[in-house]
């Protein structure tokens, strides 16, 4: 089976300074993968450089074998709820429009079936009864459904999501984890950046354990351990915060070209 | 009258020259208006200050290397270092430890002031050519003719075209950059787009509003039009239409004044609009917020007032005087009255030679602000975990505020109390 994302030595440096460094994985496919660390770890760098938002310094990054420009239809992104504003002058249905527009691209008009597309996804979602509603009245549970609802009309095959699950009720929470399931069902691979170890061997079958290193990768049962969680959470390596320092002060280059 | 009066002989086109102030102001404003509302959106207003403040330079070095003042020269020297100076923001906020706020002062002060430098320059060497050529500090319509005004209308319909076509990735980008290029949109050439025609609107509005007050005319229609519409389309349109009038009526009022500089006066119209908006605005306006919260105040004064009839044991049945009522109630004696009024006018009460009684509809309203209440009461006791003394202040607040839907899963929650917390009867 061809592996949904493969990175190569990716490294992204932030201010002269690595904030992810030497990130070498293969992910399945069909599953639910989360992407775990503390505050900082730089999981959601991680994401954004696979999906080109961010220029890796050093390395890359493959989507179903090939680069991501040629697939990039097949592949969502779900920024963080409050990377944007959402007293932007904008309906529910405006914002999951979006979605459509990956494959409209700039000029195309959207067809009957983008809007039938749209509706679905926001049905999906339980966000029907809101479609006309503006984003700026939407509780953050809401918010976030309406962009899982964008990602859906999106129809993609490789879902990447940032934090999905920061500052949602319990009830969306639910809600969200069931349709992930029901995704990986239909045969869809999902990348999540989570930070709640309480219910993340719960929710994912699959863990990138990250710490701007990358700690461990494998199945949550393998993975999921006490000293790998030490690893992950335990603070950073001395010796190697010690050398990006001084590549920070100094300007050294990271590789010599 | 007098003042209506010239002003509307602006209106007329009697003079020639008043067609070409008419016009020129209209189109100039009209872009800078659409073109503002994508500032506004990406919350760059302040860059719209520091571009507005960079066209200076160039306007003195193209008037400098030209010898004359030809508009396309002066267009073209002033879009050159009002790009420049937005790069540099960018640049020095993305490469040095300077925060993006004091890279905007320091920009802006540096062009500004070489702006001013230059010009000072160019007036003391003798030049003729150059009168006129400060108001680009404040802005003079009556200064322009009829070639600029065909200028301006091929670059406002460029611009416009512009951002007609990518209105879609525009919005996007505005809205989420990320994801916009998540998608695959190319945002740089759509930052590109943005940047080119903010830039060249400005160059071309400082003609008739000056450099100092023309970010207010870039971003104040936008402003205006979000207190009437929640919808981009319809705001950009609102913004082009406030922002065109604005122009129009500024330049009107200082073209009869002759000697007024336009700016200040176009600022003046602009800022009105935006006080209006901001007050009866439909969306988010203080008036629509003033109706509410005075609707409110009124639900709250009936409901209290019905609240001194309930009486479990007499429900309905005593005549009382206004001094029982009164000495039960905690409200001023004007307040009572005024609620009693609103009771009697809506039926919930009868008066009998100076007593009150309920009426059925009455009791039925009593009953329920008492149950909504002592509801309340419970719910905080339990999910909140409240001491019984503690929870009638809450309940006092909250009783107005629970809708019947509320209610409804109140009780359910609480599966059909008969007690509230002090152990009275919950009516039903």
């Amino acid at each position: 089976m061809k592996p949904s994302v493969e990175t190569h030595n990716l490294t992204v440096i932030y201010d002269k300074k690595p904030a992810i460094w030497n990130i070498d994985f293969t992910l399945p496919t069909g599953k639910i993968i989360g992407i775990m660390g503390p505050n900082g770890s730089g999981k959601s760098t991680l994401l954004k450089a696979i999906m080109g938002i961010i220029e890796p310094n050093i390395g890359y990054s493959k989507v179903f074998d090939q680069d991501l420009e040629d697939v990039r239809n097949k592949v969502s992104y779900v920024p963080q709820r409050q990377s944007v504003d959402w007293d932007f002058p904008a309906s529910v249905w405006d914002v999951v429009a979006m979605g459509r527009y990956a494959t409209k691209g700039l000029f195309k008009r959207l067809t009957k079936e983008d809007h039938r597309m749209i509706e679905e996804s926001l049905s999906k979602v339980n966000m029907t009864p809101f479609t006309n509603r503006q984003i700026s009245q939407l509780s953050g549970g809401q918010q976030q459904r309406v962009f899982l609802a964008r990602a859906l009309a999106q129809n993609a095959d490789l879902y990447l999501m940032d934090e999905p699950f920061v500052g949602v009720d319990a009830a969306t929470e639910q809600a969200i984890i069931t349709l992930l399931k029901s995704m990986r069902d239909a045969g869809k691979t999902l990348l999540v950046v989570h930070h709640d170890l309480l219910t993340a061997q719960d929710y994912f079958e699959h863990m990138v354990l990250l710490n701007s290193r990358l700690v461990a990768e494998g199945p949550t049962s393998e993975v999921f351990t006490k000293d790998i969680l030490t690893e992950t959470y335990g603070g950073t390596l001395t010796t190697l915060s010690k050398v990006a320092n001084v590549l920070q002060e100094k300007d050294f280059p990271m590789r010599h070209k | 009258m007098e003042f209506l009066t010239e002003i509307w002989s602006f209106f007329t086109f009697s003079e020639p020259n008043v067609k070409v102030v008419f016009w020129g102001s209209l189109i100039l404003c009209s872009i800078s208006g659409l073109v503002g509302t994508f500032t506004l959106l990406r919350k760059r207003s302040l860059i719209g200050d520091v571009i507005s403040h960079a066209v200076l330079p160039g306007i003195a070095l193209a008037f400098i290397i030209g010898q004359q003042k030809n508009p396309l020269y002066l267009i073209i020297g002033a879009t050159i270092t009002g790009w420049i100076s937005t790069y540099l923001v960018d640049y020095i906020t993305k490469h040095s430890k300077i925060k993006n706020d004091t890279a905007i002062a320091l920009i802006l002060s540096v062009f500004f002031g070489v702006g001013v430098l230059l010009l000072t320059h160019i007036q003391h060497s003798g030049n003729a050519s150059q009168s006129g050529l400060d108001q680009f500090i404040f802005g003079r319509a009556s200064a322009m003719n009829m070639s600029d005004v065909w200028l301006f209308s091929i670059v406002g319909t460029i611009i416009t075209i512009l951002i007609v076509i990518f209105f879609r990735g525009l919005s996007l980008l505005s809205f989420d950059e990320n994801y916009s290029q998540s998608i695959g949109f190319p945002n740089e050439l759509l930052k590109l787009i943005l940047s080119i025609t903010t830039v060249t609107t400005v160059a071309m509005g400082v003609q008739a509003v000056g450099v100092v007050l023309m970010s207010a005319l870039l971003i104040t229609p936008a402003a205006c039009a979000k207190f009437w519409t929640n919808k981009i389309i319809p705001m950009a349109i609102l913004a082009l239409v406030i922002s065109g009038a604005s122009g129009v009526l500024g330049s009107a009022i200082s073209y009869t004044y002759n000697g007024m500089p336009t700016g200040p006066w176009i600022v003046v119209v602009v800022s009105l609009f935006a006080f209006i908006s901001a007050f009866i605005g439909r969306k988010n306006g203080l008036l629509k917020k003033y109706l509410q919260r005075s609707k409110n105040n009124t639900k709250i004064l009936r409901e209290n007032t019905i609240k001194l009839f309930f009486n479990p044991k007499t429900l309905g049945e005593t005549q009382f005087s206004f001094e029982d009522i009164f000495a039960k109630s905690k409200m001023q004696r004007a307040t009572l009255k005024k609620g009693l009024s609103l009771l009697k006018s809506d039926k919930l009460i009868t008066t009998n030679q100076g007593t009150y009684a309920t009426t059925s509809l009455g009791i039925e309203e009593a009953k329920t602000i008492v149950r909504k209440h002592r509801l309340w009461e419970l719910y905080i006791s339990k999910f909140m975990h409240l001491q019984p003394d503690h929870v009638h202040d809450d309940a006092e607040g909250i009783e107005h505020v629970i809708t019947p839907e509320i209610e409804r899963e109140l009780e359910k929650e609480l599966d059909f109390p008969t007690k509230d917390p002090h152990d009275s009867d919950i009516p039903y």
